[in-house]
């Protein structure tokens, strides 16, 4: 996905004379063209990320459109304050694009596992917060938004889904792949739909995809808002948007949820995922029993 | 003339903070004469405050924005009877600056270590634009305080600025001696040059020499570490000066800072 996301920038920039990449020493050879196409617009400014937020909110200040690129946790846990303060309450905005989201580098251990970056700058008044979960939902949402102004975070992942959505795809609508009149309803985003899909194949449920967290699509969970929801997810964030939408939903989680501890393991994504109950045949056979097990 | 502005801002300042009940006044009067060169040396216009083509100005130390606020009223951009509702709610000046409320604020500070970073990319955007369409190069001044210099933040937005040899950007140190009882920054001319800047260490109640500082031309950022006393102009807030860090005078207190500023 960072090979497209360095496609679509440099497409964008081919256009847009505003836009500025900065990376904090990550994709650098990715975006080695880029480099040799724009050398004015193109900064691999350090591992310093609460330099590389704060000097982005001050080229957004100036008109420009900057895109800090570099891994997830120090992004954003790290510089939640320059984010929360210098791009969104100083409404300055900025672009946002994360690697190693969730447990893309399970292997790295708690250092680089990520599930607090989406629950975090959904929270920030005005952010928008995008999971795509592939390069096909990444091409969709990040043309449409980078230049609006706004903080706009996009989080890559290097473990994609290989789905077809379709071509309408578009930012903040949510998508139902599954629509049977079902008592259940599933509802995941970004990833995860590898795991969810095939899992739900054989199930008798209905199931909703989101790509975009803020703002969470309503319609979808207005829609289904009469079945029993559960929410599928490898990081917080998903489930309190759903959550919000209305009250007095009925809603079981699954995946990382209330989870009071580090998840200390090492492996693989796929690893993690079975740890946590997140793969296939696990989810396969919780779905159903989700609301038992939740009570 | 510049003693007499000085002298102005400090007496608003005082009335500001007895009639609001709220205000930094030391770390407010360790700035006055910085404020004063720097909006000398930067292209504004006070009727303008938005143009374009103009100089910036980022106040990292945001807790001292009742200094700007008068500075600015001074100056013309707006009535400084407008400054007495301090800190009030529906107040447009609040004890730290809003960029949306405050003509003349650019960035919105508070949390220090943060105004610094975005004056930074200000700093690299004005020179992006002055390459872009051949014009003058827009400067940019942030002042920083040496209590904020005990923040990571500020030395990660420095090597960046060194780094990116940002000529156009000048930060001005509040060397007030806040930090005294906690964090030691000895030499911190010797630090910033280490950091890739040109310093320049001056009088920061002399605003000549912070002018001819601020002028300096240099082919790097450019630190000016201003030796200053909180309190400046008030004995009382210069003895005690940890005392009076965040309160706000009485009626007896503000006829005796007054004096003390007349007897000057």
């Amino acid at each position: 996905m960072r090979g497209k996301f360095k496609d679509i920038v440099t497409d964008l920039a081919e256009n847009d004379p505003r836009v500025i990449v900065l990376l904090g020493d990550i994709s650098v050879f990715q975006f080695r063209h880029f480099q040799e196409r724009f050398p004015d617009r193109f900064h691999n400014m350090g591992i310093c990320e609460n330099a590389l937020i704060s000097v982005a909110a001050g080229l957004a200040s100036q008109g420009y459109h900057p895109f800090v690129h570099t891994i997830a946790p120090f992004i954003t846990d790290r510089s939640f304050e320059q984010i929360k303060l210098d791009m969104v309450y100083n409404d300055f905005g900025g672009n946002i694009v994360s690697c190693g989201a969730s447990f893309d580098y399970a292997w790295d251990g708690a250092t680089h596992h990520t599930y607090f970056d989406l629950a975090m700058l959904r929270m920030l008044p005005g952010a928008e917060v995008c999971q795509p979960g592939s390069e096909a939902e990444l091409a969709a949402l990040m043309p449409s938004q980078y230049a609006n102004g706004k903080t706009t975070y996009f989080r890559l992942s290097d473990k994609p889904h290989d789905i077809d959505l379709g071509d309408d795809l578009a930012f903040g609508r949510g998508v139902v792949l599954k629509d049977v009149g079902a008592p259940m309803t599933v509802m995941t985003a970004g990833p995860m739909l590898a795991e969810v899909l095939p899992a739900c194949q054989d199930l008798n449920v209905n199931l909703v995809y989101f790509h975009t967290l803020k703002p969470i699509d309503q319609a979808p969970v207005t829609r289904f808002a009469d079945t029993e929801i559960v929410v599928v997810q490898d990081a917080f964030g998903l489930s309190e948007a759903i959550a919000g939408v209305r009250p007095g939903l009925r809603m079981a989680v699954l995946g990382v949820d209330r989870m009071d501890r580090f998840e200390t393991c090492y492996g693989t994504h796929h690893d993690m995922r079975a740890a946590l109950q997140l793969d296939t045949a696990a989810l396969r056979a919780r779905i159903p029993t989700a609301f038992q097990s939740a009570a | 003339m510049d003693q007499a502005l000085a002298k102005n801002i400090r007496q608003s300042i005082l009335r500001a903070s007895h009639r609001s009940g709220h205000g930094h006044i030391p770390t407010c009067f360790s700035i006055v004469e910085s404020l004063i060169a720097t909006y000398r040396f930067m292209d504004q216009d006070p009727q303008n405050p938005a143009a374009p083509d103009r100089d910036m100005f980022v106040l990292s130390k945001g807790h001292a924005s009742l200094a700007q606020y008068c500075t600015l009223a001074h100056l013309g951009y707006f009535e400084v009877a407008e400054v007495d509702r301090f800190g009030a709610h529906g107040s447009t000046f609040g004890c730290h600056p809003d960029r949306l409320k405050v003509p003349g604020v650019e960035v919105s500070t508070g949390s220090l270590g943060h105004g610094i970073g975005v004056a930074v990319g200000m700093a690299l955007a004005a020179r992006k634009q002055a390459a872009a369409t051949q014009t003058r190069t827009r400067q940019v001044v942030t002042l920083i305080g040496d209590g904020e210099a005990n923040e990571g933040s500020v030395w990660e937005a420095v090597m960046v600025a060194a780094d990116q040899a940002l000529d156009n950007l000048k930060i001005i140190y509040d060397a007030n001696k806040s930090q005294i009882r906690c964090l030691q920054l000895p030499d911190p001319a010797a630090r910033f040059a280490a950091f890739g800047c040109a310093v320049q260490s001056v009088d920061g109640h002399d605003v000549a020499a912070l002018l001819t500082a601020l002028n300096q031309p240099t082919d790097r950022p450019s630190v000016i570490v201003a030796d200053t006393q909180k309190g400046y102009g008030c004995q009382t807030l210069v003895d005690e000066m940890f005392a009076w860090h965040r309160r706000s005078p009485d009626a007896d207190e503000l006829a005796l800072l007054m004096d003390e500023l007349d007897a000057r």
